[in-house]
């Protein structure tokens, strides 16, 4: 176990290492080793930056979910007299925007469309894509070629500019927004998806179950997507963060979620020409997405250690 | 243009040979001359571009899937590789029982049996039975192959290089356990080797192949007494032997075996051989007796009595 050597003890040594003590021993309980997925959390259980990150993201979320009772101001509600207070103004914490708006509560709010423009086109991209992925990877042929090649064409745009080209196509506005930021993810998600099915697809154990007269269906099922899905969950998760500042990005330029809605990006645009008066609040949206999308990254990396298979 | 074919290899080119009931049929050869695509045609996980295949009197290419699906119990594959051959989520005893789900059997019974049959290989199914693959050596690995392709029952046995990537003791573990089994269950065994030594053990009759050609076939003993052809003769001399008389000092053939996609013309293995002929390049030469059972592919034998020199030295 690589885990042992790292501090602690290993799965291995916490249940049934006398397993290997030898095979005459008399016949005792029976040894039930961890199954895969508690060995997965035995080991992210013992992974203090994951941990850290995993609960930076439930303090954010929960305060994304939370913010029409937690925020103490409507976000959209300014006051002329109170334009740009500084952090620690009185009755606003953080305090407000360029409108008077209290940042406090457009942060709580802006974290809302802020997380959803994050998550929903890699979840959209994590079925689309793997269904595209393993149907291109495992039936091959002609239909692979035909799905890759498509694929091919939208990966040639550089991210960015393509979310900025479908975007301002059909207009701004948060559903097109996600629209936009599917297309970006769902070609990555299938060239993974397919590349991990291809290489399961050649191993032995495929060839065995077909052996055994299995059908395609109990393949994929049991051999097939048990050995794919883990590397593609782990790439969607490094690409939250991503999502999340591409959605940022076009709220910044106007083509994502329109004012006076609170998000992030838009946020960011908005105070950034307020920087000589105020340095600190316009900053406060731009930490908001850099320790969210931190924590999403740190989480991703916790997680492909923790799945991954050790001899 | 989206596809492209860069070359047709002919990995397996006029193979023709029986596997009679109970028997084991060694097919020898070095790296790369299809022993392994062979065995994928034999059990049709690759479709040949012609010839036939016949399982107790049933043309297998032209079984449709339902009756695919049942002969399939009847013929199983160990494969070469311990690490690649078996599913890493799955744990040992699912991944022999899968096999049994396949087929309809209900899961608890499926369980029951595959546990039984690990026992049988030599892992205790409560030491065992919930592991998974990774936790296992190559050797342990190996025996739930074993045990998953023995558990639906088959009467032949297909074995691709079961125990080259093990260590020598362990070979021999496996070896006795695999010839315990065949005895036990009536099994006949197809074991496809590129060890001399290890088809000599365990084979009836062998079948020596050249870049996808037979071109030698006989008893295990003819063969090991009189091989005929160079390339027989070439590999029994190149063995590893205990015995200091029979070492050789220089190797007996040299060079690798020419580029499959453009195999030479005639007689294979004539790029490579001490005795070729002008006429080896014209056609190959076809399969010939040279004794009851033994047959050899080398106009070298078309009239003349055999060199022995070869092998002897």
């Amino acid at each position: 176990m690589a885990i042992g050597a790292v501090g602690g003890v290993g799965p291995e040594e916490a249940t049934g290492r006398l397993a290997h003590a030898g095979d005459s021993r008399p016949p005792g309980p029976e040894i039930v080793p961890m199954s895969y997925w508690r060995t997965v959390r035995w080991r992210l259980a013992r992974d203090r930056t994951t941990l850290l990150a995993a609960g930076v993201l439930v303090l954010i979320v929960l305060s994304a979910v939370l913010a029409p009772w937690l925020a103490p101001y409507d976000p959209t509600a300014g006051s002329i007299r109170l334009r740009l207070a500084p952090v620690g103004a009185p009755g606003h914490v953080l305090g407000t925007d360029e409108q008077g708006r209290d940042m406090l509560s457009r942060l709580l709010w802006g974290g809302r469309m802020t997380l959803v423009a994050g998550l929903t086109p890699v979840v959209v991209a994590l079925v689309v894509g793997a269904a595209l992925g393993v149907l291109a990877g495992y039936v091959g042929g002609l239909t692979g070629t035909l799905v890759m090649r498509t694929m091919d064409i939208f990966y040639a745009f550089p991210a960015v500019l393509l979310a900025i080209a479908i975007s301002g196509a059909l207009g701004p506005g948060l559903p097109n927004t996600l629209i936009s930021l599917s297309i970006v993810f769902i070609p990555r998600v299938v060239r993974v998806a397919e590349s991990a099915t291809v290489q399961v697809k050649g191993l032995e154990y495929i060839a065995a179950a077909r052996a055994s007269g299995s059908g395609v269906g109990p393949i994929v099922r049991h051999h097939l997507l048990a050995n794919v899905l883990g590397p593609i969950l782990v790439f969607a998760s490094t690409q939250v963060s991503l999502s999340m500042i591409l959605a940022a990005g076009l709220s910044f330029l106007g083509l994502g979620v329109t004012p006076p809605a609170a998000e992030w990006g838009l946020m960011l645009n908005t105070l950034r020409q307020s920087i000589y008066v105020n340095a600190i609040v316009p900053a406060l949206p731009g930490l908001a997405i850099f320790v969210t999308s931190m924590a999403f990254n740190l989480l991703s990396d916790g997680l492909r250690d923790a799945m991954e298979i050790r001899a | 243009m989206l596809q492209r074919t860069y070359a047709w290899v002919r990995a397996v080119d006029d193979v023709s040979f029986d596997v009679h009931p109970g028997e084991t049929l060694g097919i020898v050869g070095e790296s790369g001359c299809g022993k392994s695509t062979l065995a994928r045609l034999v059990l049709r996980l690759i479709e040949p571009d012609a010839g036939t295949l016949t399982f107790a009197g049933e043309d297998v290419r032209a079984a449709r899937p339902p009756r695919m699906k049942r002969l399939r119990r009847d013929m199983q594959l160990v494969f070469q590789d311990p690490y690649a051959s078996l599913n890493p989520r799955l744990t040992i005893e699912d991944a022999v029982a899968f096999s049994l789900l396949v087929h309809g059997r209900p899961r608890a019974e499926a369980r029951e049996r595959a546990r039984a049959l690990l026992g049988r290989v030599g892992l205790d199914p409560r030491l065992y039975g919930r592991r998974y693959a990774h936790e296992l050596s190559g050797g342990q690995r190996q025996r739930v192959n074993i045990a998953r392709a023995l558990v639906l029952d088959p009467k032949l046995l297909v074995l691709d290089e079961p125990v080259s990537a093990l260590d020598k003791s362990v070979q021999a573990q496996v070896l006795n356990l695999l010839l315990e089994l065949k005895r036990e269950r009536a099994l006949t065994y197809v074991f496809i080797s590129h060890d001399l030594n290890v088809i000599e053990y365990v084979s009836s009759r062998v079948l020596v192949m050249y870049l996808g050609e037979v071109v030698e076939m006989g008893t295990a003993e003819a063969l090991a007494q009189s091989p005929r052809h160079p390339y027989t003769q070439a590999l029994f001399a190149s063995a590893p032997t205990m015995d200091p008389d029979r070492r050789m000092d220089r190797p007996p053939i040299t060079g690798d075996p020419p580029n499959p996609i453009d195999p030479p013309s005639g007689c294979r293995f004539r790029t490579r051989c001490a005795f070729a002929m002008p006429h080896c390049a014209d056609a190959p030469p076809p399969l010939r007796a040279v004794g009851p059972d033994h047959a050899v592919a080398c106009y070298l034998y078309e009239a003349t009595p055999a060199p022995t020199t070869a092998a002897g030295r």
